[in-house]
């Protein structure tokens, strides 16, 4: 078969690359030249889908040159998944931008968030923590970029702030490369697993890398740079800050953890976890005290993120898959009331939460994807955030950690405090009319797609765990029940 | 997938497509809409029908999908499923017409039917669920699909009844969650099985059950409205006429009974239940509330609020049917489940009735209301009579089966309870009769409304009647086949069987 | 072709005045009053006894009529009722009150239902009926002591009728078939009886206003007009006397003891009406005494024959004469009086009453419902809402706000961030 020996792994990254590049140069085409690209994007993943359905795990040698010294790509479901992801919710965001932006900014928009999709592939697919953190500063060059774009002093502020962020970051990550390195002289993540021992240097090369990771994943206590990057971008942008931006960071440190730190102690594991809960309560609760949608939205990012913590002292693979699920259907809902929020911001010029009421009547469309998403958020049933709940909740009760459920129910319930008290408002009568800009269809439709998304994962979960399981990149006995 | 598996998705999708395109139809097109409601209200009622007359037949309608491994999404249409669904299907039929007639003119209609579709959708998704998750997933989609219909009415007062609502359900949603997690944990299965699979299961601690048990039964019975977890549902009575009949009658408060009587029957199963001792104690729950909303009914001066507390008695009775552990008793909870909410249906539709016509919404207001409505005053009789238990209307039938089931059991104090119920029903009822019949009425009635010669409008008469002879005709030919009572005799054998 | 009709009129004997009870039904017959009462006419005209079984209805039940004397009882029954019908319809013309047809169609039903009832379900059915059809009539259009009266008769009414339910309940319990004759065998035989025979006693006491629980017979008589107070003898007594007789085990079970009992008081009843009857001035209230007279007597020979069975069953057809006669009686008694006065007296006026209308139990009751809610029905309510406001002002207090806030705030400023990513490095790094 000719289609399956297309290395459909690489042209996921050189794709969004030529896109962005003939955006830059034809930026008056910018935008049916971005559709395209990511619609060829699409159809990529879905041929490495097809592919690693068929064939197993890929490997990719790059030029032709093996581990050691070139550059290999690495696929199996986990990337696949993430891959997917990026995907849907990269095409969502493209449609929606076709409406959000105008000419001016569009020109700008499209080659950046081109340039930044090649870098999410290209992280997820990175097979050696030295091309691991090459992807991981182009992309939060990118991202800065992209804050940026919005102008204004806060936007400016929250950009600036974020880049420092990010270098730190991203700086910490390559001292640990380098101690590794040094170590054991292989930056390949499967040479690495083989020959990596405990040792002083190890374990700061470990501490370096994960705290590094976490300032980019935005775990509290260090989630200080979220909120305001991204409340003050661009819809869209935030929509693809928060749906996988941070997620990326995340996906290394759940690499590294899963590959090369299988001797890191329980008690890293439980202090993770503890970040994990106070994220979870800390997020749901300044989510509470907002008076700002999209902050609130932001806050509800950090909360979130928590969750995905708790996985690590569940260590089982139900708690893993539970974790990913989380990282999915947070990836569609997040960008679904981020795209709402937008619409909400375009119709009626600000997004003060007290008075919603004025706009969400004349905005069904956007404020029905708002309570889809948050069904999702606060993890009622049918929704993926329902299946994440009951996969942790059921590890957590398994493992005998119960007190881990407690944080995950108590989260639960303090999002489900701020979603209702915002859509509380699309019933209510104002007396108020509000002036206002008609938002296109396009914008109010993706929006809600994107929460319908949110909801379908949570009815289609045994295909989802089926793709997951290639390639086992939770080892195990391969089921997940 | 063929005919007998696909059945139980048509009945849900004979309510949901309906309303998902109701949602985007504009809002003038009121023929269109009010036909596809009728129209998907019909097909259900058929489907229902064709459900009933294959299990009597002997067949099974079972629709399995995937959802997490080991876990399904399991439809199944067994007795105790079908006793629910028909209930729904025919109270959603006339609901649909009542409601057609209430909200004629007002706002936001297409808005509240879609809701209310969805409502019904998910309580017939409640009564089919063939296993806990299943039945987790519709009980909270029927939150999420009333929450809208509470506050349809868009006022302070309403948006505050929808936030209490939401906090009660959504705690009690979480409890049952977490209940549901823990079991599948002990257990590893969720699928409900008659008497239980429970009891089989070795290893598990009694203590973890129980505390199970009580996460369960706190989680449903909030919907049900049980002692102390009922506030909610005094202050829902915001919501349109229509609403608040379905709510009281068939869709939230009943979810929750339904979900006790799952939980109690087929999750742990009778005797197994008796067992861990957990009955006793929800039988004086149920027998506390029943009490407790009935005395609460007596001090209130707004009619819809009077028949809310009543619903909180009315609907322990289920509950109590099913935790005094015994086949006649049994039979008593679950015939109730259907006669309650016939009766409760007629009472709100009647009180919609003359708030929308008179605009009278106290008790104080009604003097001499039965000369000016007397159809609607007659309709209002036959449930009032019927909630007190009096012979030979639908009321009588559950309490006799209650009472005597307490007397099989060795439980004489329901009996007891049963008569103080009666008591204070007849307290605050009668009242109500006395002064719409009796008393003279006042100069004017607060805001009314002409309707040419008949009293009302026919779309808010005829419902009201219907229900209110079926409350007479289910206890009147009670012995007769496929009536609610044989039905449940019917289910009550399967769980009480050797 | 005989039993066809014979069962076809049973049923419709309660039946059609049922249905002529919807003013829709009877708008465009003359006189449904007395075409209401023709099925049972017939009946009586039919020359043996019918029954026939309706397993169908209510639990299984069924309607008989028997050749001897419970022909007498409906036969005295339809006649007070047409009395009655005749003085409720003046044949002057003058268009009678359509709602106080309605009602007396129900009572009608009711009460040819119970005579008809053969078993216990049916009887308690139709009784039931009856009983709440004649508190309408007596409330309709009344004045005020007349209504005050009724729900006297009322409450009394939903008191027996409770306990007559949990009669019938451990009835059914015991007996399993609640035809009368079978309920008679089990009950006969039944180890403890007790609570069963206390129930059918005090509630069909409460019913026919045996002393001493004739405190509502009383007013009734004072106040209502001739043409319901004939019928307080023949309807809701003498039905409730016919209950004691079908349902009670008389013959079959021998309590010396509890006979003793009853028939002492049917004694001091008979004393008692005589005394008061004779000291009472009031001529209206007479037919009241003769009531409890009657009352008296039967209960007396109700005592007799649960002290020796064997007398009884010689003796019972008297007891329904007895119960067809008092009918009769006082409705003669009734009428004669109202004859009597309308001739020597103008129409009285309606007596005043003393400034509060409420009864001295509805006092009693609502101190008590006071009391409850004081103590306990207002406190979890109270309770709730108090530790709802309790958290509302937890989650507005100032401290809680400003240690999020500053929380946040802290968390916001670069040194302490850097500071906590250090610290976390460390940490990382030694664990």
């Amino acid at each position: 078969m000719l289609a399956l020996d297309i290395p459909w792994g690489v042209m996921a990254i050189i794709l969004p690359l030529a896109g962005a590049m003939s955006c830059f140069l034809w930026p008056r085409c910018a935008l049916p030249l971005g559709l395209v690209t990511a619609l060829a994007i699409v159809i990529c993943v879905a041929g490495l889908g097809w592919q690693l359905l068929e064939q197993g795990a890929q490997r990719y040698a790059v030029g032709g040159w093996g581990a050691p010294l070139g550059i290999d790509l690495y696929a199996d479901g986990l990337t696949l998944l993430m891959l997917m992801m990026t995907a849907v919710v990269g095409l969502g965001i493209s449609i929606y931008s076709c409406g959000y932006f105008n000419q001016d900014r569009a020109r700008h928009f499209w080659p950046l968030w081109m340039f930044l999709w090649a870098a999410l592939n290209a992280l997820f697919l990175s097979a050696d923590i030295f091309n691991l953190y090459v992807t991981l500063e182009l992309l939060g060059l990118a991202a800065v970029a992209l804050v940026a774009l919005a102008g204004g002093a806060d936007a400016l502020t929250g950009a600036m702030r974020y880049l420092l962020v990010s270098l730190l970051g991203s700086l910490c990550y390559l001292l640990g490369v380098a101690l590794l390195y040094h170590s054991f002289g292989s930056v390949d993540i499967a040479t690495l697993a083989e020959r990596v021992e405990s040792s002083p240097a190890v374990w700061a090369a470990m501490g370096l890398m994960i705290t590094g990771l976490l300032l980019k994943t935005a775990l509290f206590p260090l989630h200080f740079w979220l909120p305001s990057a991204h409340a003050s971008a661009p819809a869209p942008v935030s929509a693809l800050l928060s749906a996988l931006v941070v997620k990326a960071s995340f996906y290394i440190l759940l690499r590294l953890w899963l590959e090369i730190f299988p001797f890191a102690g329980a008690a890293l594991a439980q202090l993770l976890g503890l970040l994990g809960a106070a994220a979870v309560l800390w997020g749901g609760l300044q989510a509470l005290r907002q008076t700002r949608l999209k902050m609130l939205i932001a806050y509800s990012t950090v909360a979130q993120l928590g969750y995905l913590f708790l996985a690590f002292p569940l260590a089982s693979i139900t708690g893993w898959t539970g974790a990913l699920y989380v990282l999915l259907s947070h990836a569609a809902a997040k960008t679904a009331m981020f795209m709402a929020a937008g619409n909400i911001l375009y119709f009626g010029g600000h997004d003060r939460i007290v008075d919603l009421d004025r706009v969400v009547q004349h905005l069904p469309l956007t404020i029905t994807a708002f309570a889809l998403a948050g069904i999702s958020i606060m993890g009622l049933p049918p929704s993926g955030g329902f299946i994440a709940k009951w996969l942790l909740l059921e590890a957590a009760i398994r493992s005998g950690q119960w007190w881990w459920g407690i944080a995950l129910i108590l989260g639960g319930l303090l999002s489900a405090a701020w979603v209702f008290k915002v859509v509380g408002y699309a019933f209510t009568r104002s007396e108020v009319p509000h002036e206002a800009r008609a938002v296109p269809a396009a914008m109010e439709w993706t929006a809600l797609l994107m929460a319908v998304v949110a909801i379908l994962l949570g009815l289609f979960v045994p295909w989802l765990l089926a793709l997951m399981e290639i390639g086992l990149p939770f080892g195990g006995e391969g089921s997940a029940g | 997938m063929n005919w007998s598996a696909a059945l139980p998705l048509f009945v849900l999708a004979s309510s949901l497509l309906p309303g998902l395109v109701i949602f985007f139809l504009p809002e003038e097109r009121v023929a269109t809409r009010s036909s596809l409601n009728l129209a998907g209200a019909v097909l259900k009622l058929v489907l229902a029908g064709v459900m009933v007359w294959g299990i009597f037949h002997g067949s099974h309608f079972e629709t399995r999908l995937p959802l997490l491994p080991g876990l399904d999404l399991l439809l199944r249409a067994d007795s105790l499923s079908m006793l629910f669904v028909v209930l729904s299907s025919i109270l959603w039929l006339v609901t649909t017409v009542y409601a057609i007639g209430y909200l004629e003119g007002s706002p936001n209609r297409s808005r509240f039917f879609g809701f209310f579709s969805l409502c019904v959708t998910a309580t017939v998704g409640v009564a089919l669920a063939g296993n806990l998750i299943t039945f987790l997933l519709f009980y909270e989609l029927l939150t999420l699909a009333t929450y809208p219909l509470i506050v349809h009415r868009g006022t302070e007062v309403a948006r505050r009844a929808g936030r209490t609502y939401l906090i009660y359900t959504v705690a009690g949603g979480t409890l049952l969650l977490i209940g549901t997690v823990w079991l599948y944990t002990l257990a590893g299965t969720l699928e409900f099985t008659p008497r239980g699979f429970l009891s089989t299961l070795d290893g598990a601690s009694s203590t973890a059950l129980v505390i199970i048990f009580v996460l369960l039964i706190a989680g449903l019975g909030v919907k049900a409205a049980l002692i102390p977890l009922h506030g909610w549902l005094p202050q829902a009575m915001v919501a349109p006429a229509p609403v608040s009949a379905l709510l009281h009658a068939v869709a939230v408060v009943k979810a929750g009974a339904f979900g006790i009587v799952r939980v109690v029957y087929d999750v742990y199963g009778i005797q197994f239940s008796a067992t861990l001792g957990v009955t006793l104690p929800l039988a004086i729950v149920a027998a506390a509330t029943i009490i407790y909303g009935s005395m609460r009914a007596l001090f209130q001066d707004d009619l819809k609020r009077r028949l809310a507390f009543s619903t909180i008695s009315q609907v322990a009775y289920i509950v109590l049917g099913i935790a005094i552990v015994g086949p006649i008793a049994a039979v008593g909870g679950l015939v109730h489940l259907v006669h309650q909410g016939v009766m409760k249906i007629t009472l709100f539709f009647c009180a919609g009735n003359l708030a929308e016509t008179l605009g009278i919404h106290k008790i104080s207001e009604m003097n001499g209301v039965g000369r000016r409505m007397p159809w609607t005053m007659a309709a209002f009789t036959i449930a009032a009579f019927g909630m007190i238990g009096a012979p030979p209307l639908a009321g009588f039938i559950s309490k006799w089966y209650l009472g005597l089931g307490a007397l099989d059991a060795g439980q004489g104090w329901v009996i007891f309870i049963l008569a103080g119920s009666s008591l204070l029903n007849a307290g605050y009822f009668l009242p109500i009769l006395y002064a719409a019949w009796f008393k003279t009425p006042a100069d004017a009635w607060p805001a009314e409304r002409a309707f040419g010669r008949r009293e009302t409008a026919w779309a808010l008469l005829a419902p009201p009647l219907v229900t209110a002879f079926l409350t007479l005709a289910v206890g009147l030919l009670a012995s007769a086949p496929f009536s609610p009572l044989q039905w449940a005799r019917f289910i009550t054998t399967l769980e009480y069987a050797e | 072709m005989n039993t066809v009709l014979s069962a076809s009129l049973l049923i419709l004997t309660p039946l059609l005045p049922l249905l002529l009870a919807f003013p829709a039904l009877r708008s465009r017959l003359p006189r449904p009053c007395y075409i209401a009462l023709l099925p049972a006419l017939i009946l009586l005209a039919l020359p043996q006894g019918a029954s026939i079984d309706l397993p169908w209805l209510l639990l299984g039940s069924g309607l008989g009529i028997d050749g001897g004397v419970g022909r007498w009882l409906l036969a005295i029954s339809v006649l007070l009722w047409m009395v009655a019908a005749h003085l409720l319809h003046p044949a002057k013309g003058e268009s009678a009150d359509d709602r106080v047809t309605s009602y007396y169609l129900l009572t009608l039903a009711g009460n040819l239902g119970a005579v008809l009832a053969t078993d216990l379900v049916g009887f308690f059915t139709f009784s039931t009926l009856m009983g709440y059809g004649f508190y309408t009539l007596l409330v309709a259009g009344e004045d005020d002591g007349s209504r005050r009266a009724a729900r006297t008769y009322l409450i009394v009414l939903i008191v027996a009728d409770l306990m007559l339910f949990e009669a019938v309940l451990i009835a059914a319990a015991t007996a399993g078939n609640l035809h009368f004759e079978a309920v008679r065998l089990v009950m006969g035989q039944s180890a403890s009886p007790g609570l069963y025979l206390l129930m059918v006693l005090v509630g069909f006491a409460l019913k026919a206003g045996v002393w001493p629980l004739h405190f509502w017979l009383l007013p009734l008589f004072r106040t209502t007009r001739p043409a319901v107070a004939l019928l307080l003898g023949g309807i809701p007594i003498a039905v409730a006397l016919l209950g004691f007789v079908r349902w009670l085990p008389l013959g079959e079970i021998s309590l010396p003891a509890l006979g003793l009992i009853i028939q002492g008081m049917g004694v001091a009843a008979m004393l008692y009406a005589i005394l008061a009857g004779v000291r009472q001035a009031q001529l209206k209230i007479l037919p009241a005494y003769i009531a409890i007279f009657a009352t008296g007597v039967f209960t007396a020979a109700m005592g007799a024959g649960l002290s020796n069975p064997a007398a009884w069953n010689r003796y019972a057809d008297f007891a329904y004469l007895l119960i067809a006669s008092l009918g009769l009686g006082v409705a003669l008694l009734v009428v004669g009086i109202g004859w009597l006065r309308a001739r020597s007296y103008p129409p009285a006026l309606p007596e005043k009453q003393a400034g509060d209308s409420a009864l001295w139990f509805e006092h009693w009751l609502g101190a008590a419902a006071r009391w409850a809610a004081q103590m306990g029905v207002e406190t979890l309510p109270r309770l709730r809402a108090v530790w709802l406001v309790k958290a509302g002002a937890l989650w507005q207090c100032y401290a809680w706000q400003r240690a999020l806030d500053s929380g946040e705030r802290f968390l916001q400023r670069w040194a302490c961030a850097v500071t906590l990513f250090l610290l976390l490095g460390i940490l990382v790094v030694f664990i």
